[in-house]
């Protein structure tokens, strides 16, 4: 029961906290916003359709890039510690390796995913 | 007592200091109002903001067509207060409607500057109250659903939302079936001339198809002479020889303050206003400074990632257009002067570029501001032979074909299938001017 209370008041304290910010914004702000001042601004003209859309962000080109210099590093450690005992087996392995991920890196800018704008 | 004394104390220091900061202008240019403001681009009393949100004075510059004048008083209306307008009249005569009531008027030959800087600073002394609002302040279109409260429906959350309907869907480049949305950029957004309106379908932020809207220049009734939408000594050289070196000198100004304005969209403002400061003090001696400028943009790597293989425009295309620094800066090497025997008398030889992107735009248009200087001091007293055509900055003019109406054509299908960023430098980098194009229209073919 004490737990149900002690949450009960967390949970008060939290929301009762945010509505007196709020009472202090509003009462702090020296007007409100009108809604012409409400319309973002693309240059003056109205808006026809609501903002609410959605896109393609492209995260799968940043998560190939993520994925290729992150698999690297991961395979790269463990590589370090045997390659003198391996010799150049495990330098061919390893070339073999950073080549299939240079393909992804190749496919990330071809999609401009290293664009400059 | 002496708290709320000493409240109001520190209050009118600070508004003091406030008042004495750059006023924050956000321009609204109407007919022939381009090269006055750009003269008041590097005055330290204004600092010319990019949104109406961060403006405390709407600079509205000459006379709004009826079009634009919708825009300019949705754009008065959502800046915060306090807030006024100044409207500046740089023409002789001028308009007589008074379309912003409450706006401090500035006439020819009064100090616009020094205006604006009074303005803002007895706004926040509280000595000029705020400007009320000139529209009605109602939500353009408030929620509606279809219930009695206005709730339910087939929206997102059921209504359409603010009673705009969601966006449509369109396949997109990766095969998915996304959202699609309209979005009317313009007529005042500062990185495009105005009355430049691009109407674009965005998803995410490619481009999917692009249309402009109307030319709001073109609907006013045409004046008498045509070539005055042509600015200054070019307009004039058409029909009676005028001076080289004030055509040259014309022409390298006209370039740097382009250059000036695109480096500025490309967030290079510092080098921006040094390309104003060049264009301001242009003079053949001061060539190697254009020079060195040169070499700085050169060096700026960011430029160049930015601009370099953007914005390349189809061959076919370019051949049918007047030249001008865009076909020049794609390899042709048309340019009007080349028939005028006075430059031929110069020894007068059209530079070009080979890439034909938004890179070799600005340094055509440096290359050709630095022959334009070279020339210009060269040519002493001599006179430009009136041959049916020059040569302006944004290409050759005749009385039947305006450059500016040809650049302007080309942006729909230029701009589709790019992503924003690239739009906006390589719309920057064709250097329209929507007057210029409404003041000749390109004949039907």
């Amino acid at each position: 029961m004490a737990a149900v209370g002690a949450a009960l008041t967390v949970f008060l304290t939290g929301v009762g906290g945010w509505l007196l910010l709020r009472w202090v914004g509003d009462a702090l702000s020296p007007a409100r916003s009108t809604a012409p001042q409400r319309v973002p601004f693309t240059g003056g003209l109205p808006l026809e359709v609501h903002a609410w859309s959605r896109y393609h962000a492209r995260y799968y080109a940043m998560a190939l890039l993520f994925l290729a210099f992150d698999m690297e590093m991961v395979f790269m450690y463990p590589w370090a510690v045997v390659f003198v005992r391996e010799g150049v087996t495990a330098l061919v392995e390893m070339l073999m390796f950073i080549i299939i991920l240079v393909l992804g890196i190749l496919y990330a800018w071809r999609e401009r995913a290293l664009a400059w704008a | 007592m002496a708290g709320a004394g000493t409240g109001v104390g520190v209050r009118r220091v600070l508004a003091g200091l406030a008042g004495r900061a750059p006023a924050r202008v956000f321009v609204v240019a109407g007919r022939d109002a381009r090269e006055s403001v750009q003269g008041l681009r590097l005055d330290p009393r204004l600092e010319f903001v990019d949104s109406p949100r961060a403006a405390a004075i709407l600079l509205v510059v000459g006379d709004l067509p009826e079009p634009l004048l919708a825009a300019g008083l949705a754009l008065h209306d959502s800046m915060p207060r306090p807030r006024a307008t100044v409207w500046w009249i740089p023409a002789s005569g001028g308009p007589k409607r008074s379309d912003f009531p409450g706006a401090l008027v500035v006439r020819a030959g009064e100090d616009v500057a020094a205006a604006i800087s009074r303005t803002q600073a007895a706004l926040l002394l509280g000595r000029r109250a705020s400007e009320p609002d000139l529209l009605p302040d109602t939500d353009p279109a408030p929620w509606r659903g279809v219930g009695p409260y206005g709730q339910g429906g087939t929206g997102m959350t059921g209504g359409v939302p603010y009673g705009r309907p969601l966006a449509e869907r369109a396949p997109d480049r990766d095969g998915l079936e996304l959202d699609q949305l309209p979005v009317g950029v313009g007529p005042f957004f500062p990185p495009f001339p105005p009355g430049f309106v691009l109407e674009a379908k965005l998803q995410g932020d490619v481009i999917q198809a692009a249309a402009l809207g109307e030319n709001a220049f073109a609907r006013t009734e045409p004046r008498g002479d045509t070539m005055a939408a042509v600015s200054g000594p070019f307009a004039r050289a058409l029909t009676q020889p005028v001076l080289i070196t004030e055509l040259e000198l014309a022409r390298a100004r006209h370039h740097l303050a382009w250059l000036g304005h695109a480096l500025r969209v490309q967030g290079l403002g510092a080098l921006g206003r040094r390309a104003w400061r060049l264009a301001s003090g242009i003079s053949p001696v001061r060539a190697q400074e254009v020079r060195v400028f040169s070499r700085m943009l050169e060096a700026t790597r960011s430029l160049g990632w930015a601009t370099a293989s953007v914005g390349v425009i189809d061959t076919a295309l370019l051949a049918q257009m007047a030249p001008g620094p865009v076909t020049r800066a794609a390899g042709s090497a048309r340019d009007a002067r080349e028939e005028d025997p006075a430059y031929i008398a110069l020894g007068f030889e059209s530079v070009v570029q080979p890439d034909g992107d938004a890179r070799a735009r600005w340094r055509q248009r440096v290359d050709e501001a630095l022959q334009s200087l070279q020339l210009a001091g060269q040519a002493g007293e001599r006179l430009s032979t009136p041959v049916g055509k020059i040569e302006s900055p944004r290409g050759t003019l005749t009385d039947a074909v305006s450059p500016a109406a040809e650049l302007l054509d080309l942006v729909p299908a230029l701009v589709t299938g790019m992503e924003w960023g690239d739009a906006m430098t390589t719309i920057v980098s064709l250097d329209l001017d929507l007057e210029e194009a409404a003041g000749r229209p390109v004949p039907a073919a």
